[in-house]
């Protein structure tokens, strides 16, 4: 077994410019059947099946990209509280498209004592390269103690 | 399902159906994402009372991914490709979510040009308090 050799998920392991990534996967019609259920989606448009098997997927599906960028780097922590995020939806993806999203951390503050971190991401179609999504999410870390602070 | 463009105009305003975040809709969004592995500690904010009261919050909070993806998928729902492919949000998480509050996403229609519709967008809980608030925009031409 190799030597997991990413760092600590703390503050000062997280710095302006670090690159996250790449990371590949396939999307699959059971997660974007299970998410569109999750948040109720009403258009068919969403609802992988026989009638529709390269159905567009709910538009955040994949917004948890963000975590596994991080982890794929850092290990660790006691996680975060979500404060901002913004989304550009350029494309949709379909169930079956290979896409590969990858990231950069874009900012690092310390705001009322509270440490911020905002990680922009994008999500290409791994094959054309052409850009699905470009979204970012600022997040609050907690600290060793799990505080806000 | 998608609105037509003579429903889109300034003024507008959009109402989702109250969605039950419980702890079941939790779960349910859970099975519905791809996390890392251990993503998230034993005894975390999300299930826990005690790292939810350390971190400043009354009790366990719902991931704010999920209030995000409720809002966006009103959106995707009332305008399609309008919104999938040019369209836009930008959100702040200004409440914390606890199981069993039940949202309600709202969109009104602010701005409008030769390209592009913008909206102001909330989400709310049942005691009526903002939990998510920020703006979203719609492509208006042709794909």
């Amino acid at each position: 077994m190799s030597e997991d050799t990413r760092l600590p998920m703390c503050a000062e392991n997280l710095h302006e410019g670090m690159r996250l990534g790449p990371i590949y996967y396939l999307v699959t019609a059971e997660q974007a059947r299970a998410f569109a259920d999750a948040v109720k989606a009403a258009s068919p448009d969403f609802i992988p099946g026989a009638h529709n098997p390269e159905a567009i997927v709910s538009p955040t599906m994949r917004l948890q990209d963000y975590a596994l960028l991080i982890a794929a780097h850092l290990k660790g922590g006691k996680g975060g509280v979500h404060a901002k995020h913004w989304c550009e939806f350029h494309e949709p993806m379909r169930v079956g498209q290979a896409v590969k999203s990858e990231g950069k951390i874009t900012a690092t503050y310390r705001k009322r004592s509270k440490f911020y971190f905002t990680l922009e991401y994008e999500s290409r179609d791994a094959a054309t390269g052409r850009l699905l999504v470009r979204q970012a999410i600022t997040s609050v870390l907690l600290n060793e103690k799990g505080e806000m602070r | 399902m998608s609105a037509a463009p003579g429903e889109i105009r300034i003024g507008a305003e959009l109402v989702s159906p109250p969605y039950l975040l419980d702890a079941a809709a939790a779960k349910a969004y859970i099975e519905g994402i791809e996390e890392p592995p251990r993503r998230r500690p034993r005894g975390n904010i999300h299930d826990d009372n005690d790292a939810a009261r350390k971190a400043g919050f009354a009790a366990p909070i719902a991931a704010g991914e999920q209030t995000i993806a409720i809002v966006a998928q009103f959106l995707a729902d009332r305008f399609g490709m309008r919104f999938m492919r040019g369209g836009r949000i930008e959100v702040s998480l200004t409440k914390p979510v606890f199981y069993g509050d039940t949202l309600t996403s709202r969109a009104k229609i602010v701005s409008l040009d030769a390209d592009r519709a913008g909206l102001e967008i909330q989400v709310d809980n049942q005691r009526g308090e903002q939990v998510l608030t920020g703006i979203a925009a719609l492509r208006l031409s042709a794909a």
